[in-house]
């Protein structure tokens, strides 16, 4: 018994040993892997975009704030500090985390990927392109040249806002000579939730980017002889502009988290009832009186009409119930309308065609494009394509006005038409483009501030994040004043 | 089923009864007074064959022919053995026992050491300690009994959970758990709390991690070894019953402010959540929608005046009944000890119910120099209570109760199913918020749980100075959940607010199984007179297997119907299963010089699966010493005061390794895909440094024992300093990295701490007995360092507030925004608005750990009368109270009644007139004091919710009542006591905590393990209980 007993526990001992280099071999994670294919990264990385985009309280709701065309019915406390112009460092933070921490991550993986998906990765340097765009604009100086590089550096230095804007179109040149190279690469399909792997229309995309860029820098002193240059690289590549609005849609349905995020938000849920945001959000009084002014036979598809007729409130109003009680309850305001909300399954737009026309218009105004439509067709071509897509009809009537800030001829000042034309057909679509163009150039003319504002009028940019000042804070640069230190290219 | 069959046998076995018998009788007394001792062990040496002495100190006992020597035992009394011959009767002394000297302990791996070779401090509490107030959960009955031990119990549900951390946090987003060993195997804190505290014997706490080293990489944060009963050693049969019944009720509420009601902006609003109305008037005013002609319901009419108390009555007085069977005996050489268990609870929350059985089969056997062990325990519960996730906008109950505003009768709505009545979902009067009652009939969450466990314990003395110990154990936990809401929809003319609430089914099964095995080799060695060697030799194995999965339909068609085949649109759905597995070998030496002066080393190398391999293997090494300084110096031998006195000293090393599959970063499914035939996955949120590696602590402790009158007076004393390095972090890299943590290995953390433990019998007479223990613990974690350009890690934060690990300051540390102030600490308020400004980053406001704990728990017994009462106090912290800051939202905190609604000027306020020139503000009121100024801003500066967190507790008091032997000998029974039993009876709370009980974490709900500090609203309120409880034993 005793010899026995030594010998099984030496023997265990020993078996064990034998039996470890298997026993340990169990660190796969079952349920996740640990590598993808690019085409199951791209379309997560759209509806990134997406999101980003129209979410609650991202960079489409911001732009509809800021832009004096949404306020809040009776009953809500949606929007404090919207109308206070609070502009603090968890004021729309959303927009820099989420656009680093999901969209960008995404479409950098796509960055990395070698020659065989030279498509896919050409779509990851534009929509890099686009959102590091969007970033600047909102502000200014951002980490840039070490981002995204996730464990190889936790702490991006910032990277100077117009440096970076040089070289995002650089990139996009890039993108477009990967494409034009890319023969034998592998080619998108369903996976595109932008374009379906129609890579000439992302060449088309990558030019309007760059249309977008440089049109921000075009009131700039000094930058006339870059912008001529690029608009020349652009005209000789020859793609051309989109043709089209383009929005993300990997086939959103009427199903839980899978509509449309901005329906999903400020529309309707699965079930069909109305969001708190819908019933929340309405338009403001001044931009009913514009429409109605210009009459502007959009202001319905904009503005949901109530029975008793359209019905707008002044942001930041305290008392909803003076002269009228109940007069700006949800029933009775103009609420979001039919021609922004349409439905679970419609696309979530990143870029109309109106505004690239516009965007056109405004080179052609101030002679960075010589050739093609001149810049009055551009304007009207915008107003049509805006009519489209809101489903009005007319808009050759409308246009055709002698009115001023509608019809071209009877603009007394070009820019402020394109620009307050510009700022109607984005309404509810890519606001966020409009308040960049109001801090750029002033226009609209006359739009009011919130009642509740402290401060003269709105402000030119958000706060850094209080998470870069507590993970990030030897890079991070103090923060600005919001209402007076705009984007270098408003400067 | 072989194992019931073993079982069967071993109990059968241990019913044989003797044959040639005869009976002897005698006296047992105290050697110091003189005094009879009931309840004295006497015990057959040798066998388990034995009685006890009765109040008058007497016994009487059949022994068999060739019995030859009796052993008297009775705790806190030298053990005395003596010679039976052909003498009949027995008188027989028992002399104090010299605490510490001959006590045994139970070591790591359930190595039982004399305390005088322990190296190291541990604190071992017994069943008597543990069941005084007849607790459901083990681990709330040792707060305040342990120095080093900080218990917190997080919430007060039927079904409640603990944290339980030795000596601190060593980790800043690993686990700081303590070890929970039971009968020899690691388990849970699942386990622990599922256990009997009928079933257990007793606990042995290993308050470091060289206590705990031999456990390898699950040592660090110290150990608690529970033992379950074995089997009572000195009667053939008992079979006792325990029975307890208690009341839960809400000890305190929040203080609200009475003076405001329902409305907005100082109007009146009938469906308003809040309390911005204009003052009480005591008129009759509408509340709730209008209702048109004909409804069947009148428009709601109530007096605009307070309702006192109104939420609180929301809360029933709740109750559990608490029984327990159990059969233990004992015979030749074996033992066992059976029970059963029932435990029924009702919340204070309507309808939140749990339920429990636990059985338990305990038996040992000795074969001649080989000796078994088995236990084995099955559990079941269930618990049934609201859902978490209530109305459109998923939120928890408590919510909702704080929603609603003072003038409003809130337990007149309990009748929301008719549609005629106030209650109903169309009719209640608030817009925004629904009736509470309504979300206890329409959100329900049920668990139910199961666990198995089984231990075998087999030790041969294969010679006299050689062992062979092997222990095999599995422990298997399986369960299931349903989480079901039903959906609402609204009559937009009544509720044109609300949103309608979308419903869902979700069920959850998890299976984890755990197997752990040890074998142990020990030789004791004896040479040159004065030396001895105690030599260990092992091997661990170690497995978990894990596998959990959760689907869930929405919208569902059928209403009431909760079943997957319900719902519409797309079925979500998750399978979870991780497996760990390690191995370890490991050698543990003593040398003893003349039985007082021990060194011990100690080694264990382990190899997991969760590190990269090549860097999977690690040693663990640890020494330590100990002295029995009254033994060795011969002054101090036999003195009187001083009777004993030992030093100990000890370091070791430990490393913790990570979790499986953390090593990679991987790809997930994005909750969106797939879209048809498209699927879409995101990379990690969280990066990994490619490197990563274990981390360690390393512990320097020292100790000492001290015995004072014979020991009937103990002090300990031990000093511990802790250096965490390399900890394993998930560290907060700027988002712009493309990531939002990431884990890797980073800086060091530095714990110290002193604790002190002063006990003994301040009176000990012939009938009265009055012991007293203090225990005092003081310990704090410093961040010394981080990482290059990162002073901060995230543990949980909302941007405003939360909690950090900051360098050069305690851990957790509790940071949030606050006011801007002057040099002079004035208040620095924007000239225009009147309004304060604040600072930009978030400040350290203070650690969310007490600087210290203090608990004393004292007994006094008379003649059968014993009371006993356990206090804690803890201070030097800090909490997040959730619950006011909401409160400041809805207008019902104290706060926002303080200037009448007012615009006020902020006191000790100044303006800035130029720079760094600060004049007193005398004259600039805030604007919005009717409400926005404290929806707006004063509730936008969250450092006005963190709180002192000091708290002094009545935890336990109990009167309990064992009626004599004598009164009793005549029926079956051989034990009656009863008793009135109170837990959380009082609390004193500093003034300007006036919400809730500063232990409540939300970090079983929402937040990190480590996020201790934030809690409120996720809780309900705190609860007192008290009841009767009752043991009888046949």
């Amino acid at each position: 018994m005793k010899k026995f007993l030594k010998y099984a526990s030496l023997l265990s001992v020993v078996v064990l040993m034998a039996a470890c280099q298997d026993f340990l071999d169990v660190n796969e994670d079952p349920n996740n892997p640990v590598s993808v294919s690019p085409d199951l990264v791209l379309p997560t990385a759209q509806v990134y975009t997406a999101n980003v985009m129209h979410n609650n309280r991202y960079l489409n709701n911001l732009g509809n704030m800021m832009m004096y065309n949404w306020s809040q019915s009776d009953g809500y406390a949606w929007y404090p500090d919207e109308f206070k112009y609070n502009v603090t460092s968890s004021f729309y933070q959303q927009i820099f985390n989420y656009s680093y921490s999901n969209t960008l991550k995404m479409y950098h993986v796509l960055d990395q990927l070698d020659s065989t998906y030279s498509y896919y990765r050409a779509i990851g340097k534009i929509m890099k392109a686009y959102h590091f765009q969007l970033l600047v604009d909102c502000y200014g100086n951002i980490p840039y040249s070490e981002a995204l590089k996730r464990s190889g550096e936790a702490t991006p230095k910032y990277d100077d806002a117009k440096t970076i804007y040089e070289d995002l179109v650089v990139q996009l040149t890039d993108a477009i000579r990967l494409i034009n190279e890319g023969e034998n690469a592998k080619v998108p399909g369903a996976d595109d939730a932008i374009f379906g792997g129609d890579m000439s229309k992302w060449k088309k995309f990558a030019n309007s980017v760059k249309l977008r860029i440089l049109i921000r820098q075009s009131s700039m002193s000094g930058r006339e002889t870059y912008l001529k240059e690029q608009f020349n690289i652009i005209a000789s590549e020859g793609s051309g502009y989109i043709t089209a609005d383009v929005g993300v849609n990997p086939g959103y349905t009427n199903i839980e988290n899978q509509q449309n995020p901005f329906w999903d938000t400020f529309g309707k849920d699965v079930s069909g009832t109305e969001t708190m945001n819908n019933k929340a959000t309405c338009a403001t009084d001044y931009i009913l009186t514009f429409l109605t002014g210009t009459n502007d036979p959009r202001i319905d598809r904009i503005y949901e009409k109530p029975s008793d007729g359209h019905l707008g409130v002044p942001q930041g109003l305290l008392d909803y119930d003076t002269p009228v009680v109940d007069a700006y309850v949800p029933e009775k305001v103009s609420n979001i309308g039919p021609g922004i909300l349409k439905g679970a399954n419609q696309n979530a737009i990143i870029y109309t065609l109106a505004e690239s026309y516009f965007n056109q218009a405004e080179a052609h105004f101030r002679g960075l494009i010589t050739t093609g439509d001149d810049a009055k067709t551009l304007y009207q071509k915008g107003i049509q394509a805006s009519f489209d897509y809101l489903g009005a009809t007319g808009a050759q009537a409308y246009y055709s006005q002698v009115k001023n800030l509608v019809g071209w001829d009877a603009s007394a000042n070009k820019l402020q038409a394109i620009i307050t034309q510009k700022w109607i057909a984005l309404n509810g679509l890519t606001a966020e483009q409009s308040w960049f163009d109001y801090n750029r150039t002033g226009f609209p003319a006359g739009l009011p501030i919130s009642r509740l504002a402290s401060t003269n009028d709105r402000p030119v940019r958000l706060f850094y994040p209080a998470g870069e000042y507590s993970s990030n804070g030897e890079n991070v640069p103090a923060q600005p004043n919001a209402f007076t230190e705009k984007i270098f290219w408003g400067k | 089923m072989k194992k019931v069959a073993l079982l069967l046998a071993l109990i059968f076995i241990g019913l044989q009864v003797f044959s040639q018998t005869r009976e002897i009788t005698g006296t047992v007394t105290s050697a110091e007074d003189g005094g009879a001792i009931p309840g004295v062990s006497v015990l057959v040496k040798g066998t388990t064959l034995g009685t006890v002495t009765d109040l008058e100190g007497r016994f009487r006992l059949q022994v068999p022919n060739n019995a030859q020597t009796l052993v008297f035992s009775f705790v806190g009394m030298t053990s005395q053995e003596v010679a039976i011959g052909n003498q009949n009767t027995f008188r027989i002394q028992l002399k104090a026992e010299t605490i510490g000297v001959d006590e045994v302990v139970v070591t790591a791996l359930g190595i039982k050491r004399e305390k005088r070779e322990v190296t190291y401090q541990t604190q071992k509490v017994d069943q008597g300690e543990l069941t005084k107030i007849a607790p459901t959960r083990v681990a709330s009955a040792l707060a305040g009994k342990v120095a080093g031990l900080q218990i917190n119990v997080q919430d007060n549900g039927v079904n409640p959970s603990s944290q339980i951390l030795l000596r601190g946090m060593r980790s800043i987003t690993g686990d700081n758990s303590a070890l929970i060993v039971i009968d020899g195997s690691i388990a849970s804190q699942g386990a622990f709390d599922a256990l009997n505290p009928s079933d257990i014997a007793d606990i042995s706490v290993l308050k470091g991690a060289t206590a705990a080293a031999l456990y390898g990489s699950s040592a660090g944060n110290g150990a608690l070894i529970v033992t379950t009963k074995a089997g009572q050693a000195s009667r053939k049969f008992i079979v006792g019953v325990n029975a307890s019944f208690t009341m839960d009720k809400v000890a305190y509420m929040p203080d609200f402010q009475t003076e405001y009601g329902t409305g907005w902006e100082g109007a009146y609003d009938p469906v308003e959540n809040t309390n911005w109305g204009p003052r009480f008037d005591g008129t009759l005013r509408q509340i709730g929608p209008t209702f048109p002609e004909g409804y069947g319901l009148e428009t709601q009419i109530v007096p605009y005046a307070p309702v006192k108390d109104n939420l609180l009555h929301f809360f029933q007085t709740g109750q559990t009944f608490n029984n327990t069977v159990y059969l233990t005996g004992s015979s030749d050489n074996s033992s066992y000890y059976i029970s059963v268990g029932d435990q029924r609870a009702e919340g204070i929350v309507l309808d939140d119910t749990y339920r429990r059985n636990t059985f338990r089969v305990n038996a040992t056997k000795k074969l001649g120099k080989l000796e078994l062990s088995a236990t084995t325990s099955y559990f079941t519960d269930k618990t049934d209570v609201v859902g978490s996730t209530i109305g459109d906008q998923d939120r928890p109950l408590y919510w909702f109760i704080l929603n609603t505003s003072a003038n409003i009768p809130l337990e007149k709505y309990k009748d929301w199913q008719n549609p005629k009545s106030y209650g109903y979902a169309d009719n209640y009067y608030n817009a925004y918020y629904q009736n509470p009652y309504w979300a206890i009939g329409t959100n329900r969450n049920i668990d139910e749980t199961n666990r198995l466990n089984g231990n075998i314990n087999l030790s041969y003395d294969i010679l006299d100075w050689l062992n062979f110990t092997a222990r095999a154990s599995v422990n298997n936990v399986w369960g299931n959940g349903k989480n079901w809401r039903a959906a609402q929809t609204y009559n937009e003319e009544l509720q044109p607010a609300h949103s309608a609430v979308s419903s869902f089914v979700e069920d959850s099964e998890f299976q984890t199984k755990t197997y752990t095995g040890d074998a142990l080799v020990t030789g004791s060695f004896k040479f040159y007179d004065s030396f001895s060697l105690k030599a260990i030799l092992g091997s661990t194995v170690y497995s978990t297997d894990y596998r959990g999965s959760t689907i869930r339909a929405n919208n569902l068609s059928i209403p009431g119907f909760y079943d997957i085949s319900n719902g519409t649109g797309k079925l979500e759905g998750t399978v979870d299963e991780s497996l760990k597995r390690y191995y370890g070998f490991f050698g543990d030496f003593t040398l003893g010089y003349k039985n007082y002066l021990f060194l011990n080393f100690s080694g264990r190398n382990d190899w997991t699966s969760t590190l990269a391999k090549g860097s999977n293997s690690y040693f663990y090494p640890a020494a330590g010493l100990s002295f029995v300084v009254t033994d060795a110096i011969n002054a101090l031998k036999n003195n009187n005061i001083l009777s004993y006195a030992k030093v100990t000293f000890s370091n070791s090393t430990v490393y913790n390794d990570l979790a499986p599959y953390r090593i990679n970063e991987k790809y997930y499914q994005h909750v969106s895909f797939p879209f048809g035939t498209v699927n879409g996955f995101y990379l990690d949120p969280a990066a990994v440094d490619a490197s990563i590696t274990k981390e360690k602590i390393n512990t320097t402790e020292v100790g000492l024992n001290l015995g004072f009158f014979q020991s009937r007076v103990w002090l300990d004393a031990s000093f511990f300093n802790t250096i965490t390095s390399d900890l394993i972090t998930a560290t907060t890299p700027s988002v712009s990295s493309g990531s939002t943590s990431f884990l890797t290995n980073i800086g060091e953390l530095q714990g110290k701490g002193i604790e002190l433990t002063l006990g003994g019998s301040i009176l000990k007479t012939k009938d009265f007995k009055w012991d007293v223990n203090i225990n005092y613990t003081s310990n704090e974690t410093v961040v010394n360092e981080i990482y290059e350009g990162l002073d901060e890690v995230a543990i949980t934060t909302t941007g405003q507030y939360g909690v950090y690990a900051v360098v050069g300051k305690a851990f957790p540390q509790m940071k949030a925004n606050v006011y801007k102030r002057d040099p002079q600490g004035r208040i620095i308020v924007d000239p225009a608005s009147g309004h304060p400004l604040t600072e930009t980053g978030l400040a350290n406001l203070g650690k969310t750990i007490p600087d210290y704990i203090v608990g004393l728990s004292s007994s006094a017994t008379y003649k059968g009368f014993t009371v006993s009462a356990t206090f804690d106090y803890r201070t030097g912290h800090v909490y997040y109270e959730q619950g006011s800051d909401q409160m400041e939202f809805t207008g019902r905190s104290k706060e926002s009644v303080s200037a009448n609604r007012q615009d006020f000027v902020i006191p000790n306020s100044v303006i800035e007139t130029s720079p760094g020139v600060y004049v007193e503000n005398t004259n600039i009121p805030v604007s919005g004091g009717r409400q926005s100024y404290w929806t707006d801003v004063y509730n936008d500066v969250k450092s006005n919710y963190v709180k002192d967190a000091t708290a002094l507790k009545l935890r336990e008091l109990a009167v309990n009542y064992e009626l004599p032997r004598n009164l009793i000998s005549k029926t079956p029974f051989q034990k009656i006591s009863f008793g009135f039993i109170g837990r959380n009876l009082l609390t004193w709370l500093p003034a300007e905590n006036r919400f809730s009980d500063p232990e409540f974490n939300n970090t079983r709900s929402t937040d990190p393990a480590n996020a201790v500090g934030v809690g409120g609203y996720l809780q309900s309120p705190p609860t007192k209980s008290f009841g009767f409880n009752l043991n009888v034993e046949f």
